[in-house]
């Protein structure tokens, strides 16, 4: 579903934020991808996302080059970053209409999906109100909305458990194995390793802009835990 | 007063840094914001002159310039209450960065003066612009020579100082009820604009109407001055100007008192009103019904009317021309015997060129492309996510902004056209060259604004007010207008269709260029933001 081959990001100034990054992730698996701050997590996912360029290696999604073909990749994507600003002098149901209307999704299908997913979120009521009155987690709560009624085959998360709260978080979990179930694919990085190492399929670990381990979640935890790991991998353990 | 000084250094940094856009990394881009700051400064400077010398030239001779600065302090108190208004609901009730200085250990009366200084020092210029050029009017044209006293530049001095402080006292009370409207009214931004509509009317009003008051003025300026009693610290103000200290100071009391009132009596309560104004609670009595589905165009436009009609600052500022056009175009039609008879007794002059000439400055003030791309801001990875290529994303920005001035353009046009009783060639060619002009603006400025972006802004007043951008979109364009009109001079010394000819030519070349640059390079531009 997502091949990144080789993928390298200089920033002006020399600063190597990724170096010859490869790994694939497979239709149906949850991949979680971690690192300290500053190892280039962020900096992969917004590439992958098509909203940062990138200058070195190839990503394709679902058999679109990201670069050759930004708009068919994007399509069958979705993305959310750490922080998502959404247009505050939008309503909530206005914002999802208008993502609904820049991915084509028919009338009913968007009924359908915004009142199950806005039910599930216990968002449904306060879609009438401006996305300026919201709280965090309901603007979390909003820009997931907006990425689930997508059904995208590849869904790119940032940090997604911040600000969530935890039955959101749970109902979140849930929606995730669901789309994996019919065929997509999530890559998603966190901070929380107790999460990722019961959520995820595959793990990959970045240090300093260069993967150093990724694999199957079993394979690469093994007798030990997945903070265990990690942290021998930093050297800090 | 440490801790003061360094807040107040980020409030001034942060304005100053807003409108050169440099954020001190590129000489290049600071140097062109000091230039078109400097050009404000002209534009402001001439007007007020012009203004001032009008005045001045109807009541030196019966030795009334005092009324002069009465009208010129009027105008530099109503001008700094419109720029500024606004403005306090941004900066000083809604700052960004409000959480992160709240959260330090000062004072909220200190942090409420950091950013009522920045306020402060905007009113300062504009009670600059327009008083300094009525002090040297008067300097020039008064025959008792006050303005010749080296203590009549002090006392100008202080009245051009003082004046700022009432004004800011105004303008952050306002801003208070415009920032309490927007928190509490669920149509808080209707409100606002209908309150700057009718501001707006009254200017109009006033300006439609001023060569009839001044010519009132000179016949009975005594008595002009008797029914000002209501604007007392005005008349204060003029009087201390030409010479009375006692009344000099009451002025400087008059504005300094209200503003320590405002600014130690809102400091107390400013964590309070920071914490009130942005407490919006979402209702959750929403109920969801069947929802209808439109294209990626409209979408994206629908997205773009709801910003510029959502926002009052950004309806106002970017929207301005296009109403000045449409009432230009209105009250030309409805006074077209009096302007007939003013053409007339200006024999010889060119009616269609000086309408274009006219219309393209009102255009030149429709900024709604410019700020564009800045004002998605925080908000552009929706647009750099979402499954539309950047050509179009920018040609839609550029359509958005036409949408609105095509239409005024024509009706302006045609109205003109009728009002002066051209023939139908030429009504022709003023819609054609006005709207040749539009498609141009529109072009550059969507290009000025991905070259000169401003993504980090604290609020859209900053973009919207004081961007690189913005003022590039407003007077680079004019410049573009005066070298028509030195094409046109030099064409008419060669015979009349070259004259019309030459500027026409100038406009579709700058705009084809704009075009080109903006498909060809726009897409790139906008990615490497």
């Amino acid at each position: 579903m997502l091949r990144i081959e080789h993928y390298s990001k200089t920033y002006p100034g020399g600063k190597k934020a990724v170096d010859d990054l490869t790994l694939h992730v497979r239709p149906g698996e949850i991949y979680g991808f971690i690192g300290h701050n500053g190892a280039g997590k962020t900096t992969t996912l917004r590439a992958c996302a098509g909203v940062m360029d990138f200058t070195e290696g190839t990503i394709t999604i679902d058999g679109h080059d990201v670069k050759k073909d930004p708009v068919g990749a994007k399509r069958v994507t979705a993305f959310l970053p750490d922080n998502p600003d959404l247009y505050e002098f939008m309503k909530g149901i206005d914002y999802l209409n208008f993502i609904a209307d820049l991915y084509d999704i028919p009338a009913d299908q968007r009924t359908k999906d915004i009142g199950r997913f806005g039910d599930a979120f216990e968002l449904t009521g306060s879609l009438g109100s401006p996305i300026g009155s919201y709280s965090h987690g309901m603007r979390q709560k909003l820009a997931l909305i907006s990425a689930f009624i997508r059904h995208p085959r590849l869904l790119i998360l940032d940090e997604p458990f911040v600000g969530l709260d935890p039955s959101a978080s749970h109902i979140m979990k849930g929606y995730l194995a669901e789309l994996c179930r019919g065929g997509s694919a999530v890559f998603f990085s966190t901070h929380v390793l107790e999460v990722a190492e019961k959520l995820c399929h595959q793990i990959a670990i970045i240090k300093d802009g260069r993967l150093v381990k990724c694999g199957p979640t079993e394979a690469l935890v093994g007798d030990s835990s997945l903070e265990d790991v990690f942290l021998e991998l930093e050297g800090e353990k | 007063m440490k801790k003061f000084l360094a807040l107040m250094k980020v409030s001034v940094k942060s304005m100053l840094l807003s409108s050169t856009n440099s954020r001190g990394r590129s000489k290049k881009k600071a140097a062109s914001g000091a230039g078109v700051i400097l050009l404000i400064a002209f534009l402001g400077l001439y007007m007020s002159g012009m203004y001032s010398s009008m005045l001045m030239s109807v009541l030196a001779p019966a030795h009334m310039e005092v009324l002069v600065f009465i009208f010129m302090g009027m105008g530099a108190l109503a001008g700094g209450l419109l720029f500024t208004t606004f403005a306090v609901k941004g900066v000083v009730f809604g700052g960004k960065d409000n959480n992160l200085l709240l959260s330090m250990p000062v004072s909220s009366t200190a942090l409420m003066t950091s950013r009522v200084s920045a306020i402060y020092l905007e009113n300062l210029l504009v009670s600059l612009f327009v008083l300094g050029p009525a002090g040297v009017v008067c300097a020039f044209m008064t025959q008792s020579g006050v303005g010749r006293d080296p203590l009549f530049w002090v006392r100008l001095l202080i009245a051009v100082l003082a004046l700022p402080l009432l004004d800011t006292a105004l303008s952050v009370l306002f801003g208070a009820l415009v920032a309490f409207l927007s928190a509490k009214v669920s149509k808080g931004a209707l409100g606002q604009n209908i309150i700057m509509g009718v501001y707006l009317a009254a200017v109009f009003y006033f300006s439609f109407n001023l060569n009839g008051m001044i010519e009132g003025l000179a016949a009975n300026a005594a008595g002009v001055k008797e029914s000002l009693s209501w604007a007392a610290p005005m008349l204060w103000m003029a009087d201390g100007i030409m010479g009375n200290w006692g009344l000099l100071l009451a002025f400087a009391a008059c504005c300094i008192v209200p503003f320590a009132l405002v600014v130690f009596g809102l400091g107390r309560v400013y964590r309070k009103a920071v914490t009130a104004f942005a407490a919006r609670s979402a209702r959750n009595d929403y109920r969801l019904s069947a929802q209808s589905a439109s294209g990626q165009k409209k979408a994206l436009l629908c997205m773009e009317a709801r910003r510029f009609f959502g926002i009052p600052m950004y309806f106002w500022n970017s929207g301005l021309g296009l109403i000045m056009l449409v009432a230009m175009g209105v009250a030309a039609l409805v006074m077209r015997e009096e302007l007939r008879m003013y053409l007339g007794l200006l024999e010889g002059l060119p009616a269609m060129p000086l309408a274009a000439l006219v219309m393209g400055f009102c255009l030149s003030m429709t900024v709604i492309a410019a700020p564009s791309i800045s004002l998605e801001g925080k908000y552009l990875w929706i647009l750099r996510e979402a499954p539309v290529g950047e050509g179009t994303l920018l040609g839609l920005k550029t359509g958005f902004e036409l949408l609105f001035s095509i239409p005024c353009t024509v009706i302006a046009g045609a109205c003109i056209a009728i009002a002066l009783g051209l023939p139908l060639w030429q009504g022709a060619a003023l819609v054609a060259v006005t709207l040749l002009f539009a498609a141009g603006h529109a072009a550059f400025g969507t290009l000025i604004g991905l070259a000169f972006p401003k993504l980090d802004a604290v609020n859209e007043t900053v973009v919207v007010k004081q961007s690189m951008a913005v003022m590039l979109g407003t007077f680079v364009p004019m410049a573009a207008l005066g070298l028509c009109a030195l094409l046109y001079w030099l064409g008419g010394m060669v015979n009349g269709a070259l004259a019309l000819a030459l500027p026409a030519v100038l406009l579709a070349a700058l705009t084809a260029v704009c075009a080109a640059i903006l498909a060809k390079r726009g897409p790139a531009m906008l990615k490497a933001l």
